[in-house]
């Protein structure tokens, strides 16, 4: 395998998906990018993996987990221990609880179609910008993919990209050489804008 | 001599009805297992798509062919996709056709549906009654599982805003509650996932720790659940291992080395699924 081929069929990738979703939709960075990870996995239950963040976790759900587990959760946390160390110190949970919903799916069950779509957030350790910004978006990602998601060839076509990326080698690169080569793809020729994803 | 001819070629095609109908059953009983069996292995897509053809191929075997079994098997298809009211209509169709438990499970999938609509109105009192009801006196697992999950999440909802001796007798009749169904099926993942919710509530972390053991050991109906559970069992073990004198503390060490090894673990506390 050379970068090169990934590099490739990841373009090829692009252009497939821009098929399915809206041109230069900010949706193509996390749906490319958690088809690689599950094909480097072998996992193919995509559908249901990223529709299931739309009900990744039931309101009640997060909703009862006892102070305790949600002051450890931040704590245990190095960097959300660095931006909510005050909360921490003086045990504010107002703050940690309205932030925990939007924090724990992302940092605490690690789906890799969240961590996509808060990449930017992420990538510049904006953690509280994600507590603000996820509801809307994702509400705004769900509307946005179910045109694309009502297409059975949408899906097959998902496998088959990340299947490819994966045969070529994908698991050898790190995570963050994977989501630049993606982002740089997305973002295409100088002019047309970033698309990932433009509230960020 | 014209209606023996005739006779022949409408057995044939009565056969080759039959044969069709069975075809239908049979594949309908085939998927339905095969969505247990990826239900269990956490493959949610794939088991919601077996279910559906289950119900398709089981709706077929209705309409040629109605009976009681193929009936069953479409109420089950459809309580599993959470199709209460559809569920409810097949049983009791099963029920008129001489299963005798179609009744109760129709009547099971009634309240399930009447509850789910209850919360979905923020109704969530009766909703709590309907889901108690369930609980205490359902046989029917599908209703059983639902009703236990939603009962158990509501119930902590509102203890939060009890007064610490309130919350501690709620959450103390709760997990009697949750220990009535473990005597009932010892081997439910799910319940024994509740017992550590509610454990962890109750600052009981050493049985919290050990719910969540079982809990993983036996499986869990979805993904985010099993994910959850795992952040209970490595909370409570980190937290426990931080408290317990020296003795203890080795022992608990030593058991948790072996479980997240056999779980393919990299280490005591850090879950497969967090290295993706």
């Amino acid at each position: 395998m050379s970068k090169k081929d990934i590099e490739t069929a990841l373009a090829r990738g692009v252009e497939i998906l821009e098929e399915f979703l809206p041109l230069k939709s900010w949706l193509l960075f996390p749906v490319l990018y958690a088809a690689c990870v599950w094909a480097v996995r072998r996992v193919f239950d995509y559908r249901e993996r990223i529709l299931a963040w739309q009900v990744w976790l039931d309101p009640e759900f997060v909703r009862t987990k006892p102070d305790e587990f949600v002051l450890d959760f931040f704590a245990g946390h190095d960097e959300l221990h660095r931006e909510y160390a005050a909360e921490i110190e003086s045990g504010d949970l107002r703050v940690l609880r309205a932030a925990f919903p939007a924090l724990y799916p992302v940092f605490g069950l690690e789906d890799a179609f969240l961590k996509a779509l808060f990449k930017a957030e992420l990538a510049a350790a904006d953690y509280r910008a994600i507590v603000v910004e996820f509801a809307a978006r994702t509400a705004k990602a769900r509307d946005g993919i179910a045109p694309a998601a009502a297409d059975p060839a949408f899906w097959r076509a998902l496998i088959l990209i990340g299947v490819e990326a994966a045969s070529l080698g994908l698991h050898l690169l790190k995570d963050e050489e994977v989501q630049d080569m993606i982002v740089a793809l997305i973002k295409g020729p100088a002019g047309l804008g970033p698309t990932v994803p433009p509230e960020a | 001599m014209n209606a023996r001819l005739l006779r022949a070629p409408a057995l044939v095609l009565i056969v080759a009805l039959s044969a069709s109908c069975l075809t239908h059953l049979s594949r309908a009983k085939q998927h339905y297992a095969e969505g247990q069996t990826r239900a269990r292995a956490f493959q949610a897509g794939q088991a919601v798509a077996h279910w559906k053809k289950a119900l398709d191929e089981a709706g077929r075997a209705c309409r040629r062919n109605p009976s009681a079994q193929s009936f069953t098997v479409k109420g089950l298809a459809e309580a599993n996709l959470g199709l209460w009211r559809e569920a409810e209509a097949s049983f009791l169709q099963a029920f008129s056709l001489g299963f005798d438990e179609g009744e109760a499970w129709a009547s099971d999938s009634a309240l399930a549906g009447l509850a789910a609509s209850f919360e979905s109105l923020s109704l969530e009192v009766p909703a709590l009654r309907i889901y108690a009801q369930l609980v205490d006196k359902s046989g029917f697992k599908p209703a059983l599982m639902v009703a236990a999950e939603r009962r158990t999440n509501l119930v902590l909802a509102r203890a939060s805003g009890l007064d610490p001796s309130e919350k501690e007798r709620t959450l103390a009749a709760l997990n009697k509650a949750i220990e009535r169904l473990l005597d009932r099926d010892f081997a439910c993942g799910l319940y024994h996932y509740l017992h550590a919710q509610v454990d962890g509530h109750l600052g009981d972390l050493r049985r919290s720790y050990e719910e969540a053991v079982m809990a993983r050991e036996l499986g869990l109906p979805s993904e985010k659940i099993g994910r959850d559970n795992d952040n209970q069992l490595v909370y409570c073990y980190v937290r426990l291992k931080d408290t317990l004198p020296a003795p203890d503390r080795g022992a608990l060490t030593a058991a948790q080395a072996r479980w997240a090894a056999k779980w393919g673990w990299p280490d005591d506390r850090t879950p497969a699924w967090k290295r993706e």
